[in-house]
């Protein structure tokens, strides 16, 4: 899961898969706005074919922020 | 293709495509990014160095002025946006109220709609109240409103703008999976990714035509594919496509589809492993065989693999591998084709047969062509007269007798506005002859006519065996206080090449300078990957190279020094 996850990130912010770790947010990713982060939520329900809630959906402002969400998504 | 991988690879395709950059610039009033790679993507794929950026937010107005010069606009004019939350405000005006904002867009749109009267390709979404007003068992004021704009917008729009029905888009996907009221809420984004993945769909035909890469020849092999059943195991009493039996009337209905392809100007082939007698019959008598010989341009049929078969379509009806699209009921020939003519766009008939003509009519946008003129409703016509020349040809063994023979004619038309859809038309789709392959829309042809610091040279050809149309241009761009001229265009139409009509055009088109009192003369071989035909076209007509790249060739010419061919076989009318 976490590959996919590194994958779209990467794939969105046009960033190296490897520069991804648990800190990656907003601060540390230049291209990560507003825009992108919409881009990024659809990408990621389209990977994981899940629906974000609106509170997810502004929570999800880092790598493993994102990963939480997923995971409970995914198990359920 | 996932959302994501799509971004990946249209990040790719940015460094591998090498084309002329083609600039398509999107107006909004609302925000539609994600729209930049899926439209990005579907152009590079087609070989067409498009790169897209989206306006400032809700400033449709001034950046129609700034973004004016691009190749190409999408606008995305949300009703729901007119005014900060038109969509169910609107209920709550009066008369006067909803009046005075009616004029102001219209007003608007006139604006822009003379802003971007220019740009070769605008394309205009017509406004919709459906994603807000689609419960109502009466007509509600949105509705109208919207209603009456569209009204507006079709009776103003020019033939550059392309008008886009996107409530076909939410039939064809569903509201749901077009909208997504989340980011509406939140950021003014009102659709989804499905949306713009089927909203390119829609639009790109129109880019792929403008650009010359829409496609000319559909290709049949025959048996489960143009009728239900193997003539050679069958026979002809026993295959069906007939319209009054289940199997039949699916086939009738290809081949109906077919037939009215034929009749907007797409060549149709044969490509099918069969005895020739077999297949001779069934085209000929065959009473349920709506295709005939006048319809078919080309047939191969023979026991040879299909790739040198349309090697030899492509050769022989001189047109690009990537003109043609081919159908066969075979997985193997299918992967055939794709393995060695990547170019060739192929679709395999589907074994769901009653999606067979869902299939053909989902890929009609290939076809697509921005004007149907005179000639490609003749051009089928043409092509047959073409088989009867060649047929001479093999009687004569001097080439000089054969075109002697023909009778050839050519008549100039010389900044002739009445002919401008056709000459851009020429421009978008002559890839072989053309020197330099410069694109020109309506539009642009206008502008050079009207212009006095340019001229535009058409012609018509005739011979004994009919009359080929407009089918050869020149664009001349003057510098009058130098007295130099550059030829900026010079192309003809591949099915009139090989009888030398572009010596008798120069000497014309240089008797013509001559009148003008211009003394130098410039010109530019651009190299694609489809005009090495004409590479030494001006070496061979007394120009001097005086410069060369891989990608470029540059030539002058004194006047004076020209040495005409005169091509005695050739009678040149002045038509105006």
């Amino acid at each position: 899961m976490e590959n996919r996850i590194k994958n779209v990130m990467s794939a969105v912010f046009d960033i190296p898969f490897e520069k991804i770790n648990d800190e990656s947010s907003p601060d540390n990713i230049m291209s990560w706005d507003s825009l992108k982060h919409m881009q990024l939520v659809v990408a990621l329900e389209e990977e994981f074919r899940i629906v974000f809630e609106d509170e997810e959906i502004i929570e999800m402002l880092n790598y493993s922020s994102i990963k939480q969400n997923i995971a409970k998504k995914v198990k359920q | 293709m996932k959302y994501s991988e799509l971004i990946t690879t249209n990040r790719q395709l940015a460094k591998r495509v090498n084309t002329p950059p083609y600039n398509i610039a999107i107006l909004s009033n609302i925000v539609v990014h994600p729209i930049i790679d899926f439209v990005e993507y579907a152009c590079r794929i087609m070989n067409i160095n498009a790169t897209a950026i989206v306006g400032d937010y809700d400033n449709i107005i001034q950046d129609s002025q700034k973004y004016c010069d691009y190749d190409a606009t999408i606008i995305f004019w949300e009703l729901c946006n007119l005014t900060e939350r038109i969509h169910y405000k609107i209920e709550l005006f009066n008369d006067e109220q909803i009046n005075i904002l009616l004029d102001k867009t219209k007003s608007e749109i006139d604006y822009v709609l003379s802003k971007l009267n220019k740009t070769s390709l605008v394309i205009f979404n017509k406004f919709t109240s459906f994603p807000f007003s689609r419960f109502s068992p009466n007509i509600n004021k949105l509705e109208q409103f919207s209603k009456k704009l569209n009204q507006h917008l079709l009776e103003k729009a020019p033939p550059n703008v392309k008008i886009i029905d996107l409530e076909g888009i939410f039939a064809s996907i569903g509201i749901y999976r077009s909208i997504d009221f989340r980011f509406y809420y939140s950021s003014k984004a009102l659709y989804t990714i499905d949306f713009y993945k089927s909203y390119v769909d829609h639009i790109i035909p129109s880019i792929l035509a403008i650009n010359g890469k829409a496609k000319k020849v559909l290709v049949f092999d025959c048996d489960n594919t143009l009728w239900k059943g193997i003539i050679g195991e069958d026979g002809y009493q026993n295959i069906e496509m007939s319209e009054r039996t289940k199997s039949g009337a699916i086939f009738a209905e290809i081949q109906g589809i077919a037939l009215s392809l034929n009749k907007s100007g797409v060549l149709l082939g044969l490509c099918t492993k069969n005895n020739y007698q077999d297949i001779e019959e069934v085209i000929k008598h065959h009473p349920d065989m709506k295709l005939r010989m006048e319809q078919i341009a080309i047939i191969k049929c023979n026991w040879d693999d299909k790739v040198s078969n349309l090697l030899q379509i492509a050769l022989e009806l001189n047109v690009g591998l990537d003109s043609i699209v081919f159908i066969d009921d075979s997985a193997f020939e299918i992967n055939l084709i794709k393995e060695h003519l990547p170019e060739v766009t192929v679709l395999q008939v589907p074994e769901r047969l009653y999606y067979y003509p869902e299939l053909l009519r989902e890929n009609l946008g290939l076809f697509y062509n921005l004007s149907n003129t005179k000639e490609d409703l003749q051009r089928a016509e043409m092509y047959k007269q073409q088989e009867k020349r060649e047929s001479l040809l093999k009687k004569y063994t001097n080439v000089e007798d054969y075109l002697t023979s023909l009778g050839l004619e050519i008549t100039v038309y010389e900044d002739d506005q009445s002919i401008v859809s056709r000459l851009s038309q020429l421009t978008q789709k002559t890839n072989q002859f053309n020197l330099t392959t410069k694109r020109y829309s309506e539009v642009d042809i206008m502008n050079f006519i009207s212009s006095s610091d340019s001229k535009v040279l058409a012609f018509n050809t005739n011979d004994k065996f009919g009359d080929s149309g407009i089918t050869g241009l020149c664009i001349i761009r003057f510098d009058k206080i130098q007295r130099t001229a550059l030829i900026d265009t010079f192309l003809m139409s591949c099915r009139i090449i090989g009888r030398n009509i572009e010596y008798a055009f120069l000497d014309f088109i240089i008797d013509i300078l001559k009148k003008n009192k211009t003394s130098y003369l410039k010109a530019n071989y651009i190299r694609t990957p489809k005009n090495e035909q004409v590479n030494n076209f001006y070496d061979s007509c007394s120009f001097s190279l005086i410069k060369s790249d891989s990608n470029i060739k540059e030539y002058n010419l004194w006047i004076k020094d020209y040495k005409p061919k005169r091509i005695e076989y050739i009678t040149i009318n002045y038509g105006k």
